[in-house]
């Protein structure tokens, strides 16, 4: 009888452990650099480092970065309308989880 | 297939303007956009207005469309008139703006594929697209690591650049710690490289499994711990369910309902070195047991005697 090794693939969470640069960030969320960089002009994503070559995304500038991008695609939102949505989408998931403070 | 009604879609009379179509896909699509509606119909509904837009939008669409006339007698199992689009010319993914090409039968055999339909060039070079995938877990899953095979379907281009839906299982590691609401990135597991690319990566969204016993508040978990009164007032050892086993704890003497105990470093264990452990909340809830026997009455009784215990002393005087 032969033994089965079943091998489990090892990720990495990427809230936890993963930075991104522009590049990165725009092919993993879908919305392009140019997107990605007008919404950090606006405030809506803080990246580390001062030039576009040298920003570091946070792990979880991934999920704002998808949201932002079907906000954009399916509403047609502008930069600003976009860093809007996603506080208030925040907002709103925090009040969800904490209703009784 | 069933026939669609695109101006029901839309809640709109068949003799609609442009400008109200216009205004009308903008309102629903706010309304039931995934990432702002959290019922479990949105993404179906939005799906309807977006395909109904994407005909009633274009006027030769929207004419042709109307031509098939109101409700046909055929509508459960419609088939189109031959010629039915006669006279009209279009290519059918003019503009690429607007929802992803995901379209219901009915709209795909009138008006060809979706906008989305992706055809590669067999010669094209480039980077495999990165696929995201959801994923389920069980709250424990976080506190113990789990081990799960996960069958996804993707989007496979065979050599003629023809892209087909495969099925695909993978085994992975849910590592301790993680999070709903967190991705876990398989690297070089997504799309496959179009000739000499890299291939993509396999993002994986981490969901709660539906539970009624916890909550979750980022690493905390909270839970209520029912407990007699004589409990509360005495105090009490008793035996608290974490999703991780079972622990002991002191209910203090003299702990009012809904007081918050915390079991330091119960909740969700770190995921790496550097990020804290979550802790676990135990809410009291006092229940009341009912007095129905005459035992139970004569012992609510004996309280009432023992305590000259007026819960509304501070209700005196003028209401106002």
């Amino acid at each position: 009888m032969t033994s089965l090794i079943t091998l489990y693939l090892q990720g990495e969470i990427v809230e936890e452990s993963i930075e991104f640069t522009l590049g990165e960030l725009s092919r993993a969320s879908g919305a392009s650099t140019e997107q990605l960089s007008l919404w950090v002009a606006e405030g809506a994503f803080e990246p580390r480092g001062e030039a576009t070559l040298a920003w570091r995304f946070s792990g979880s500038a991934l999920r704002r970065a998808a949201t932002a991008q079907r906000l954009t695609r399916d509403l047609g939102l502008n930069a600003a309308g976009v860093a809007l949505a996603l506080d208030l989408l925040e907002e709103i998931e925090t009040l969800r989880t904490r209703p009784n403070r | 297939m069933k026939y669609k009604d695109y101006y029901e879609a839309m809640g709109l009379p068949r003799t609609a303007t442009q400008a109200e179509i216009k205004a009308a896909h903008r309102k629903l699509a706010r309304k039931f956009h995934p990432d702002l509606n959290q019922k479990a119909d949105a993404e179906a509904r939005f799906k309807d207005v977006g395909e109904a837009y994407q005909v009633l939008k274009d006027p030769e669409k929207r004419a042709a469309y109307d031509r098939l006339g109101e409700k046909p007698d055929n509508a459960e199992d419609f088939r189109p008139p031959p010629n039915w689009n006669d006279g009209f010319e279009y290519s059918g993914r003019g503009d690429k703006s607007g929802t992803q090409g995901d379209f219901s039968d009915f709209f795909e055999s009138m008006f060809g594929g979706g906008e989305g339909a992706q055809r590669y060039h067999p010669s094209m070079h480039a980077a495999g697209q990165d696929h995201h995938a959801k994923v389920v877990i069980d709250l424990r899953d976080s506190f113990t690591g789990a081990q799960r095979a996960i069958t996804l379907q993707m989007p496979v281009a065979d050599a003629q650049g023809h892209v087909t839906m495969q099925s695909r299982t993978l085994n992975v590691s849910i590592p301790k710690g993680i999070r709903a609401g967190q991705r876990l990135r398989l690297a070089g597991q997504g799309g496959a490289a179009l000739g000499k690319g890299p291939s993509g990566d396999l993002y994986l969204e981490i969901e709660w499994r539906e539970q009624t016993r916890y909550r979750v508040d980022g690493r905390d978990v909270s839970l209520d711990l029912p407990i007699a009164p004589w409990e509360a007032a005495l105090g009490a050892d008793v035996t608290v369910p974490t999703p991780d086993g079972s622990v002991s704890m002191t209910v203090p003497r003299n702990s009012a309902n809904g007081r918050r105990l915390r079991l330091k470093g119960r909740g969700i264990p770190r995921a790496t070195p550097a990020t804290p452990t979550g802790d676990l909340y135990v809410v009291l809830d006092v229940v009341l047991p009912p007095a129905d026997t005459d035992a139970e009455k004569a012992a609510y009784g004996a309280l009432r005697d023992a305590f000259k215990f007026d819960p509304r002393a501070n209700f005196t005087g003028d209401s106002t």
